[in-house]
């Protein structure tokens, strides 16, 4: 099924997570990673699929349930394990959320971490930053001195991805990574996804509406629905599952259908 | 007749309660983070060359505004004074009423009054726009913590500028407090400073410090606290704002209503 022939060792683990804000979204969510993998989840809009993500380091606190990375706890492992987790993790949030008085290169540096950062050279800290926006097909020498409000909404994004990928994290969480990207560069983050699961072994877990896309690239599929998970498995799964909502992101005419499914008015 | 007042009643005793909730919550965030911001201070996790960049924005670019305020303070007090003692009271004693307003009261509340719109708004409108803009989030994303590269500096900035700008606002309204009395009253520098000498205790200035610095503490923590927790977008951002700004006058204000009874006996 897989690629990775050890490919049996979660990497994150969602064990039970409950989180409601006014209303619940979040109602018992159970899901694990392998190492290597590329996951990607689908789900309409506004369930929570932002929250889970935000739940993996902390960003978010769920009300009940807990997550593991890489065997530790995030909620009950104290504040050294918690660092090390967030370490280990890169995320690219949904409307890239650059520190806005920073520059382009002092926002990507801002992704290696400090204990990292003290023993790098100053050349080698600007020479990774320049291959990270190299990765996401931005000119490094035209960005790297401008403020996050000099750039377009795609710059942006891929800034944002180039901040999380600076410090070469074993894990990445990809907000709708692609979302407001032309075909091209789409196409380069796609293809930096893979890289990065292929060459370094990285584990992806992404975020997205772009079923097709995540479908042809990705390992495993879940869906995400009702605050629970009501798909997971393979993407020749996915495409087989007579369940309606699952049919409504495979295929458009079933989308159509599923309105009344999925209560649109 | 009956049920509608205890509707009434049951709507007060709710209001009641949710009010309560809501303030004890609040006191419980403000010391889990005064906590954690001694924390930061105790472990010297705070970037120093930020203490210095904040000093400058909060202490240093204040002067101007805080000789302008205080130098009309003293010419109002002088001119005050005057008009009320007229012919009752010898005129030295003006010395003494414009030098111990000034030092007791009115510079240190004032500069405190200054302050809070100059710079309690700024955090709470720069940490607010930080917070709806998943800046924060990001911040925790890449391993850094808010407390330590934004809360510290910003407070540890303030207690130290507090004291040295009611120092500066000390000295200004008691010069203009004088020359004013001489242009009205008619009153020499030599009579202004011997009534004052009169009734000084070298306690005053200690206890204007004091106060000062009680100010400076408090103005930055109640601006960082509020900025934290904003949500809500753009007009969040200027709610929370509106809110931090009362809540940083009031809290000036109750403070300097304690200080007599603590501090004068
Ligand atoms: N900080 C928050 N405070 C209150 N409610 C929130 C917060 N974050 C998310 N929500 C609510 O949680 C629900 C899920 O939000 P989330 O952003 O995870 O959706 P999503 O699945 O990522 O949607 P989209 O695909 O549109 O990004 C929404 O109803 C939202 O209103
Ligand atoms: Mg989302």
């Amino acid at each position: 099924m897989s690629r990775h022939s050890n490919g049996s060792e979660p990497v994150i683990e969602y064990l039970d997570v409950f989180k409601a804000f006014d209303t619940p979204v979040l109602s018992g969510v159970n899901l694990s990673v392998q190492k290597g993998e590329m996951f990607a989840i689908f789900g309409p809009s506004g369930t929570g699929k932002s929250v889970l993500l935000k739940t993996t380091m902390a960003l978010i606190i769920p009300d009940r349930g807990d997550v593991r990375v890489a065997g530790d706890s995030v909620y009950f492992g104290g504040r050294r394990s918690l660092e090390k987790i967030r370490d280990n993790i890169g995320y690219v949030f949904q409307y890239a959320a650059l520190f806005d008085s920073l520059t382009v290169f002092e926002n990507v540096k801002m992704g290696i971490s400090e204990n990292i950062l003290r023993d790098m050279s100053r050349i080698d800290v600007e020479r990774q930053a320049w291959e990270s926006l190299e990765l996401v097909n931005l000119e490094p020498g035209q960005v790297l001195g401008k403020l996050p409000a000099e750039l377009s909404g795609g710059m942006k994004k891929r800034v944002g991805i180039a901040r999380a990928i600076a410090g070469r994290p074993e894990i990445l969480l990809w907000d709708e990574p692609t979302t407001g990207l032309d075909p091209v560069n789409t196409a380069a983050i796609e293809r930096l996804i893979r890289r990065l699961s292929h060459e370094l072994d990285t584990t992806s877990l992404l975020v997205t509406h772009d079923v097709e896309g995540g479908l042809d690239m990705c390992d495993r599929v879940a869906m995400l629905e009702g605050g629970k998970i009501r798909f997971s498995g393979t993407p020749e799964a996915f495409n087989m599952s007579d369940d309606p909502v699952v049919r409504a992101f495979a295929d458009r005419a079933a989308a159509i259908a599923a309105l009344d499914v999925l209560e649109v008015r | 007749m009956a049920p509608r007042i205890y509707d009434a009643l049951t709507r007060v005793v709710a209001n009641l309660g949710n009010n309560s909730r809501v303030l004890a919550e609040h006191a419980g965030e403000l010391g889990i983070m005064v906590w954690n911001i001694g924390v930061a201070c105790v472990r010297l996790r705070v970037p120093s060359r930020e203490i210095f960049r904040q000093i400058f924005v909060v202490g240093i670019q204040s002067v101007p505004i805080v000789v302008v305020a205080a130098g009309l303070i003293g010419v109002v007090t002088s001119q005050q004074g005057g008009y009320q003692m007229q012919s009752n009271l010898p005129l030295y004693v003006m010395g003494s009423v414009v030098v111990e307003s000034v030092i007791l009261e009115m510079g240190p509340v004032l500069t405190a009054i200054v302050i809070v719109g100059r710079v309690g708004a700024r955090i709470t409108a720069e940490l607010g726009t930080m917070k709806v803009s998943e800046q924060i989030d990001a911040l925790y994303s890449v391993g850094r913590d808010p407390i330590e590269i934004l809360a510290a500096p910003r407070v540890l900035a303030l207690m130290i500028s507090m004291p040295v700008l009611v120092a500066v606002a000390d000295v200004v309204g008691i010069l203009t407090g004088m020359f004013s009395a001489q242009f009205t009253l008619g009153l020499g520098p030599e009579t202004f400073f011997y009534g004052a000498r009169l009734f000084w205790h070298s306690y005053d200035l200690f206890y204007s410090l004091l106060k000062a610095f009680v100010f400076g503490v408090a103005i930055p923590i109640i601006a960082i606290h509020m900025g934290l927790r904003t949500s809500g977008g753009a007009e969040g951002v200027g709610r929370t704002t509106t809110q931090s700004v009362v809540f940083m006058t009031l809290t000036i204000l109750i403070i300097d209503a304690m200080f007599p009874p603590l501090f004068l006996q």
